[in-house]
Parts: C-alpha cells; structure tokens; sequence
C-alpha cells in the first residue's frame, strides 16, 4: 500500500522533471510525449492497486518535512473514500487529457515545458487530495496554482495571455491567505498539523472558534474554486491551451477548494453559520454562472461560465451537508466537463482557432466524431433525465430540500431556476455550434493579424476524438455509480459514508416527486433553447449577434461588470498607491527626513569646525564655560 | 583540545588572503584565482565545522550549546578577552556567508576588470569581517570585526559601483556607522554598569549576560543596540540607504549586501540584544512587532512600483527581513529558529536573484524592467532559473523561503494573532510584484534588441548549485532545524 500511494504521487513529479530536465535537447519529441502519458497512466495503475487493496483508511509517512519543536508536518499521504475517489477520477482524467494533448500541441514547439508542467500539475494536485496534514495540502494547493498560472500563460507571447495567469494566482493567493491563517490557527488551538487529529478534536473548539475557521477556509475555497465574489479569474484563464482547460480549469484544480471543505467538514460543520455561508455562496454562484453563460459568445467561456455554476452546486451540496453527493457530482462535472472541453477544442482547432460560436455551424456534419460525445456531455449537463448530470444534480438539489426552512428552501428554488438556465445556456451553445449550416470559412472576415485560412474544417489528430469516447460513457452512464435509493444501492454513498456528515436519506415518494420536478425544469429549459434557437430562429439569432450586446445582455456578458468593478475598487488604487508610496512617502518623506537630519548635522559639523579656526577667544570661553558647569554640577552631586 | 583553531582560522585565512593579494596587484588572473581558492578553502572549513558538533568535546569553559569555542585573553587590563565561539545558530551563519562569498567571486568574475585585486582584496577582508561578527562572543570584538566588514562595503560601491554611487556609498556608511557608534556608547555603558556591579571588567558575553539594568538604563542601552541592528536589518523607517546603496553597488556588492550584511542586523540581535536585556527587548517587543510588519507591507507595496530591477529586489528584501524580525520579535522557539531558517534561506534565493540581475547587466547594460521582455524565447535557461528564484521568494511551498516564513507565522500566532494576520496579507504582496516581473522581463514580446547570450557554464554552475539549496531546504529542512534546536531553546529557555 505504501508503495503505491507513494507511486501516485512520484510517477508524475518523476516524469515532469525529467522532461524539464532533458527534454528537447536529449530526448526525441515522441519520447517526451511518451514518456508525460505513461507516468500519468502508470499513476492510475498504482491508483487502481490502491484500490484494490483499499479496505480502511490508511495513513502512510513517506519522509519527514517540517519538523521544528511541536510543529509536525511531515510528508504523509492519508486514503480513505473521498481521496481514494478522487485519485481514481484525477488519474483517468488526466490521463486521458495527456493522451488528447499530443494530438493538440502536435504543432507546438514549446511541448517540454506543456508536458513538464502538465505532470507537475498531476503531481500537486494528488499531493493536494493525499495530504494528511495541513502545510502539505498546503504545498499541494499552491503547486496546483503555480502550475495552472504557468499553463493558463503558457503562450506568453501575447500580453493577454500572461496577465490572465498572473490575474488566476493572485486572487487565488488572496484566498490563501484564508487558509494560511487557518493553519496556523489551528495548530495553535491542537497543537498538531495532522487533518485526522485536527477532525477528531473539533467538537472540543468554542463555536464562535470553528465559524471563524471555516470562514477563513470558505475563502480559500471561494478563490480556488472560482466562487462568488473571487470568480473573476476563471473566465481569462481561458487564455491557455484547451487540455489546460480541461484538465486544470475544470476537472481538477477549480474543485480543489470543494475537496478542502469536504475534507475538514468533520471541523467546521459543527458551525450551522458555516455551512449556510458555504450553501449561500454556493447557490449564488451557480445562479451568476450560469446567468454569465447565457450571454457569452467565446464557446471556452461559455464553458468557463458554467464549470463556475456548476461547481457552486457542489458547495450548496456540502453547504447541505451531503457530501457524498457532492463528490458525485464532482466526479461527473469531471467527466462531462472535460469531454466538453475537449470537445471544445476539437471544434476550435477544426476552425482553424475561431472561437466564437456565432461563426460556426452545421459541426454536426462535418465534425460527427466529436458532435456525438459533444452531445452526451451536453445533455449531461443540461441534466437530461437518466444521464449521470442529472442523478449527481438532483441528488445534490434532493438534499438541500431535505434540510428544509426558510433558507435551504428559498436556495432549492435557486438551485431549481439556475437548472432551468443550465438546460437553456447548454442548448443554445448545442444549436448554434452544431445545427444550421456551415459558413463557408473564406466568407468570414478574419480578425486582422490572424493568417487567412482557406478551405473547410481542418482535419484532427484521432487522438484528440477517441479520447472523447471513454469520457461520453462514463458521463452518461456515470448514473450507475450512485443510483437513487429507489432504484437500488447508491455505490458511492455507501463508499462514500464519512464519520461526522449528517446525510439523511430521502423517502422514495419524495425522492421521485423531486426527480420528476428536476426533470420537467430541465426538459422545459431545453425546450425553451430550442424555440429561440432552435430551427429557422437560429438564422435571426445569427443575424442579431453582428450588432453589439446592449443592456442586460451587455451586463451578462461582462460578467456582471466584476472585473471593471474590481479594478476601480482594488487595481487602481494598489498601483497608484504603490507609485504614491514610493515617490511621496519614501523618498519624499522618510527619505527627505532622514537626509534633512543629515544635511543639518554636516552644517553644525562645519560650525563646530569652524571654532577651532583660530578664534582662540572663543574656545577659551567656551571650555571655561565647559569648566563651569561640571564644577557646578559636581558641587552640586557632593551636597 | 582541538589541534587546529578552526575558527580563527574561519576568520583570519580571508584577511591573510587579502594581504597576499595586495603583493599581486595587477596581476588579474592569479589574484582570481587566488582570491576564489581561498573562498573554497573556506565554503570546506565552514562544512567542516558540520562535522565537529559531534566529534569534538565540548570545553568545560565553553558556554552551554556552543561546540566549538577558543578564549584567550587579550587586553587584560581591560578585560579585553578574544573569544570566539559557534553553535548551531552561528554554524548556519558561516556556512552561508563562506558560500555567499564565494557566489559573489563567480559573479564579477568577468564584470569586474579594473583594479581586478583591490576587489578581492575588499571581498576578502570583508568575509573576515563577516565571519568575525557571526563568531565573536566578547564585545568589544564583536564590535570591531562589525566595523571591519563596514569599510570594504563602502569602497566597493564607491569604487565600482555605478549611477550616484558615491552618494550611496556615503549614505550607507553615514546610516550604519550613525548605528554602530551609539552601540559603541551602550557596549560601553553595559561594561562599566556591569564591572560597577560585579567588581570584575568584562566584555565577554557570558559575564555580562545577567546583568541587572534598571528598566530605564536598560531601555535606553536596549535601544542603542536596536537601533544599530535595525540600521542593518533594514527595519522601517530607517531602511532608505538600502535601495540606494543597492541599486548601485556592482553585482558582488549586492550580493553580500543582501545576502550577508542584512543578516548580521539580525544576528545581533538574537546573540546579544535579547540576551543581554531580556527585560528591556520585552516591553519593546510590540514596537518592533509593529515595524516588523509595518515593513512586510510597506515595502512590497512600494516593491510593485519600481522600474529597475535592483531597486525592485531591495524592496523585497526589506518586506522580507520584516517576516525574520517579526520571528526574532515575538521569540518563541518554533518562530525564532525559522527566523534564523529564514535569514540563511533569504541570503541563498536573494543572492541568486541579484546575480541573475547582475547577469542581464552584464549582458544588455541595463537594469530596466521595460528594457526587457520575450527572454524565454532567447534565454530559456535562464529564464527558468529566474522564474525558479522568484517564485522561492514569492514563497511558493516545496522551495526554500517558504518554510521559513511559514515556520515563523506558525510560531508567532500564538503571541501575536492579530499581527500575524496582517503578516499573512504580506505574503500576497510579494506573489503580485513577482509574477508582474517575471511577466514583463520573462514572459511578452522583446521590447528592444539586447545581446543575449545564454548562461556560460560559470554562471550555469553557480545558480545549479543555488538552486539545488533552494529546493533541498525547501523539501528537506530537518537537518537544519535539528541544527538550531539546541541553540534556539537555551535562548529561549525552552526544553530543546
């Protein structure tokens, strides 16, 4: 078990430093390619092994990190249920990305730093889930961000794209800070570093401690997991090569932030303010997410806009305190969001990089091997009833409705009404991308700097395509992983079932009732896409994209306004105040000072100099005076 | 005992160096290679002394915690002894300055080429001078190898450095001499209170530890000795002759600067300041907490605005120097040992960081950050050496400056929740003014055609080796703190 828990971790740093160390140079590029696959592969073997081997969780310390006085972290990796879960759908799915992204970047010449990178990420973030102790999760959570700033700015080339990695780590490091505090505060409050212990003594904190700790790890959570208010950042991140986005901006990372609530739940569940922060944060971000995603014309973005939604939909199901489905839904948001993505990028690079959806068309002709895995994924999404999307969003809207009150009612219908958009955003970006007919490419006008392409879609790696196929399976039959309780035995919750959640079990007839609404508010949704978008309206809604977006359709597609809003509130004035720092206050007050003082000591130096020029009388008089008062002040000691 | 006086050695072979270097003047290639082989001897008898904790039996007369130790009287009149000795705390101190010494010969190797001699005479005395303060437990000798490592560094900027460097100069000399002159007065004072108390004159540290100051008498001494360190350390306000002096000294220059003189603030105060008034360092405490912090944001705020890379790194080493005064402040074991943790680890990342600046210097002659751009494209191996060093000092876990720094939060919230909060907004800063320099030197497009030939094996050698310190500290750190256990829970009068 050791062994290959440590396998996990190390086959993926291996294989990244050592394409960062002798790719290009030493080693052929099909070696390089090779070699990234295989030791992400080799990670899901070992995961499987685990797996199989896996009866109840272990803790295992591979070597010691930090260790000064009582503070303890050192290198040990803990399995149980969600990471064990975790690890299996991190593995394949990266596994599978690594294998579409040799086809992708088969043009590129900066693949060793794309693979390096690439297996190093895969390393943190299994590091991120194994952790048994908190500064390691820590050192996980802030590889996985160095690595996604470096890939989301992997073509640096263009300024864009460099300012949007710098803009993802920085507010992801501003909810950091969050977790970093908590840290620290906690092993105060233990003495210990290790996630068990830490769990196992929380009910022995004050309340008002644990809401304040949980708070603290609900921002880290908000930044990581791109929740409301510290979304901004996903959307740009957009700027880096599409397996990036798959793998990093929508599989793993962007739900590092769930696994950490998930994971320190036993703590800061005993707090009913966290849990409602947590449920409120995540309803309103699935609400803004998928609202933004109506809007947008960029297909990556739209599918940005949506992994947002969809992972505030996890947070309202931790928020609700169902966990194992949470993680259900976070295992199959993966599966589907990345075959999406993937998809996504099979249509960009068949368009010869265009982007926006309203220049494409009739894909499902043209583009078959992509337009069917699209499709399931689409409808996974949109929460077809009987697809996976569908059993993992109801389980979570079910369990919110189990909790009952004002609160967790008024965030079901939220949760309901964000499920009616999902349906309308997916199918709108279905039928515009894929139905209609083709523009031929030559007739659109190029944005001026982009080579003119001539000629029909572009032919794709096979690569890229058959890579879809596992993924569209698994998104649409990932249903059977955790059937509803009436259909059979739930798998995963029973798998899944961690000390300290409260996860109540539905009645049937409820559950049912439930599924039934679900459904009905999906289909409605669908049907309402279609009657917009759908057959002769797709030409009208075509012919409407050319003018520019106005009022709330403008609103929508800036996202809300946040990024301007939080330049004026927050970039601005830190620039301007760094600049007014140093030139006002450093060097023209302190340092003026300072220089001042020193100016003027030189002066009274040169005065003091000037006495000893010859004016003896001066002198005489001075040290007579000298002379006159230590006498006094000696008289005056010895009365 | 010990057959060889190592640390006598540690501290003369570099001045012995330096002497033998004046009878070379004018002779480039022997006075390099001369000057660089004393350097190694040293970098070999620093880790050697790694070795004596165990082997060598400890002295009856050797204070608690110091392995190694060599006592002779000197001016007996005046209770004058030398005394030199080295713990764990010191033992970190030597190893890093005998490295950073020698990085620091590599960098100029090919920049410096007039009075080619002088230069390594001055980097050599300096060393001595270094090792003298890392060493030292009497002091008034402390105080004198204090003042050795201070005239060098002024004849380096002087003489080689380049834009206002004779204004710098001065004013780096004015700021610490200003410093180290009133410590003088309060060495003074604590010996005479001291032979008024006992009847016996000393300088020895261990005699005048224990002293009893009234709290008055102490506060002002106490506040002589900070003020010096803090000179040195730079702590706000009084940290302007640090951009300055930076920003126009030569790459060797810099590179001791940042990496070594900074740390001898800190030094002195964890050897002497605390110790010798642990009732006056008490109630000061808060105040330096507060500047400490203060200093984290301040300057890496003003870090973010700075057009010249060199200014922009002297920035970050103020903000970062606050992270170990906030350790030295609030003195408990776990924050106090990652303090000392710190210093050695900003002393590795920074000297990288000024040597790879020193680099494009050489190179393109200018140290403008809109000069650059697009280096990935001609220099990647370069480029990922820069990105590497600036991401440890952006504090990005499994590298080496993070584990100082968390060391030192960890073990200062319990003393200071609130400040320690605010330290943790400091830890944001650096990340934002990093990834703007590595965007606009590193990542874009080259703004102007420069001559950019990548590392020569020299310099690939010297950041290699940098690096593999950074990483190593970074994922394996326990020797280390194994290290100052000893030394930081009789300081702190914790169990070690």
């Amino acid at each position: 078990m050791k062994t290959c828990l440590e396998l996990i971790i190390l086959l993926p740093l291996l294989g990244g430093v050592a394409n960062a160390l002798l790719g290009g140079r030493l080693l052929p590029r099909r070696t390089s390619e090779l070699l990234a696959c295989c030791v992400i592969w080799g990670s899901f073997a070992a995961t499987l092994a685990a797996a199989f081997a896996y009866s109840t969780p272990v803790t295992v310390e591979v070597a010691s990190w930090l260790a000064d006085f009582d503070f303890k972290a050192p290198f040990s990796l803990y399995l149980d249920p969600l990471s064990l879960s975790l690890c299996l759908m991190i593995t394949f799915v990266c596994g599978l990305i690594h294998n579409y992204a040799v086809g992708y970047m088969k043009d590129d010449p900066g693949y060793v730093r794309f693979f390096a990178l690439l297996n190093l990420f895969v390393a943190a973030m299994l590091m991120l889930v194994l952790a048994e102790n908190l500064p390691l999760l820590y050192m996980g959570w802030e590889g996985v961000g160095f690595c996604s700033y470096a890939l989301i700015g992997f073509w640096y080339r263009d300024p864009k794209n460099a300012t949007a990695g710098r803009k993802a780590f920085i507010v992801t490091r501003i909810g950091d800070v969050g977790l970093g505090i908590a840290i620290v505060w906690l092993f105060q409050l233990c003495g210990t570093e290790s996630i068990q212990q830490i769990n196992t003594m929380g009910s022995l904190l004050p309340l008002g401690v644990i809401t304040s700790l949980g708070l603290l790890m609900l921002l880290a959570a908000m930044g990581k997991s791109a929740q409301v208010p510290l979304m901004v950042w996903l959307p740009d991140a957009m700027a880096g090569p599409t397996p990036v986005s798959a793998q990093i901006h929508a599989a793993t990372m962007v739900t590092a932030g769930v696994y950490l609530l998930m994971r320190m739940y036993p703590l800061i569940g005993a707090s009913t303010t966290v849990t409602a922060a947590i449920a409120i944060t995540g309803a309103l971000t699935a609400f803004y997410g998928a609202t933004c995603a109506l809007a947008q014309r960029d297909l990556k973005r739209i599918l940005a806009f949506s992994t947002i939604s969809q992972i505030g939909y996890m947070m309202l199901g931790v928020g609700a305190g169902a966990l194992s489905a949470a993680t259900f839904h976070l295992l199959i948001h993966a599966f589907f969001k990345a075959l999406l993505f993937l998809g996504a990028g099979c249509v960009i690079t068949a368009m010869h990089h265009e982007q926006d959806i309203f220049r494409m068309g009739g894909l499902r002709r043209t583009l078959p091997g992509t337009f069917f895995p699209f499709l399931a994924g689409a409808l996974c999404l949109a929460g077809l009833p009987l697809t996976g999307g569908f059993f993992s969003k109801d389980g979570i809207l079910g369990a919110v409705w189990l909790k009952g009150g004002t609160l967790y009612g008024g965030l079901y219908f939220m949760g309901l009404i964000t499920a009616f958009i999902t349906a309308v955003y997916t199918m709108r970006m279905l039928l515009i991308v894929f139905g209609g007919e083709q523009i031929p490419l030559h007739t659109l006008s190029r944005q001026p700097g982009s080579p003119f392409v001539k000629g029909e879609v572009k032919p794709l790696p096979r690569i890229m395509e058959w890579t879809l196929i596992p993924l569209a399976l698994l998104a649409v039959c990932g249903g059977l992983l955790n059937l509803p309780e009436y259909l059979g035995h739930g798998l995963l919750n029973s798998f899944m079932y961690l000390p300290g959640s409260h996860e109540l079990v539905l009645p049937h007839t409820t559950e049912l009732l439930l599924q039934l609404v679900a459904a009905t508010v999906a289909i409605a949704g669908m049907a309402a896409a279609w009657y917009r978008f759908g057959g002769r309206r797709r030409q009208l809604r075509m012919a409407e994209s050319q003018q520019p977006a106005q009022g709330l359709h403008a609103f929508l597609l800036e996202g809300w306004r946040m990024d301007s809003f939080y330049d004026l509130l927050f970039v601005r004035p830190f620039t301007t105040l760094a600049t007014a720092l140093w030139k006002r206050i450093d060097e023209g007050c302190i340092d003026n000072t300072l220089e001042n003082i020193a100016t003027m000591l030189a002066n009274y130096g040169r005065w003091c100099g000037g006495l000893g020029h010859g004016r003896v009388s001066l002198s005489l008089v001075s040290m007579a005076a000298g002379a006159a008062v230590m006498i006094i002040w000696l008289a005056w000691a010895a009365v | 005992m010990n057959q060889i006086p190592l640390l006598t050695t540690l501290v003369f072979l570099p001045l012995i160096g330096a002497l033998l270097l004046i009878l070379l003047t004018g002779r480039v290639r022997i006075a390099r290679i001369i000057a660089l082989s004393i350097g190694l001897a040293e970098t070999i008898l620093a880790c050697s002394a790694w070795f004596c904790q165990s082997t060598y039996s400890i002295s009856t007369t050797a204070p608690n915690g110091f392995f190694l130790f060599e006592d002779i009287p000197w001016i007996e009149q005046l209770g004058i002894r030398y005394t030199l000795g080295m713990d764990g705390i010191s033992l970190l101190l030597v190893i890093l300055t005998a490295v950073v010494t020698v990085v620091s010969m590599l960098v100029s190797w090919r920049s410096i080429n007039e009075r080619v001699a002088l230069h390594y005479i001055l980097l050599l005395a300096m060393q001595s001078g270094i090792m003298g303060v890392f060493l030292s437990l009497d002091l008034f000798l402390f105080y004198l190898f204090w003042e050795l490592m201070l005239i060098p560094m002024f004849f380096l900027i002087g003489i080689w450095g380049h834009g206002r460097n004779v204004y710098s100069a001065v004013k780096f000399f004015i700021f610490t001499m200003f410093g180290s002159l009133l410590m003088l007065l309060a060495i003074i004072g604590v010996y005479l209170i001291h032979g008024m108390q006992s009847g016996s004159y000393s300088f020895g540290l261990a005699e005048l530890t224990g002293t009893h100051f009234s709290t008055a008498t102490g506060l002002w001494l106490y506040a002589a000795f900070l003020l010096a360190f803090a000179i040195k350390f730079p702590l706000l306000p009084l940290h302007t002759w640090l951009p300055d002096a930076h920003t126009d000294a030569p790459t060797a220059g810099s590179v001791i600067l940042a990496g070594l003189l900074l740390k001898t603030g800190a030094y002195g105060l964890i050897r002497f300041g605390y110790p010798l008034f642990p009732e006056a360092a008490r109630i000061m405490t808060p105040f330096v907490i507060f500047l400490a912090v203060a200093g984290i944001i301040y300057a890496s705020w003003i870090a973010f605005a700075q057009k010249d890379m060199k200014r922009l790194i002297a920035y970050s080493s103020i903000g970062h120097m606050g992270f170990v005064a906030l350790g030295i402040a609030v003195w408990t074991p776990v924050a106090l040992s990652g303090a000392v943790l710190q210093m050695v680890n900003h002393g590795l990342t920074t000297t990288a960081l000024f040597a790879l600046v020193g680099m494009l210097d050489e190179r393109a002659h200018t140290r403008q950050i809109e000069d650059y751009g697009g280096l990935w494209d001609k220099v990647p191996i370069f480029s990922a050496f820069f990105v590497l060093f600036a991401m440890a000092s952006a504090g990005l876990p499994g590298l080496n400056n993070f584990v100082g720094e968390f060391l030192i939060l960890a073990g200062s919230f319990k003393a200071v929740p609130l400040a320690t909060a605010f330290a943790f907004v400091g830890v944001i800063l650096p990340l934002v003014y990093t990834v703007r320099l590595i965007q606009e030197v590193i990542f874009q497009e080259e703004r102007r055609e420069l001559p950019m030939p990548d590392l020569t094996s020299r310099e690939l050698s010297v950041l290699a080796f940098l690096a593999l310190c950074d990483i190593y500290i970074g994922l394996h750190p326990a020797p280390l703190l194994e290290i100052l256990k000893t030394p930081v829970a009789l300081l702190t009068g914790g169990a070690p």
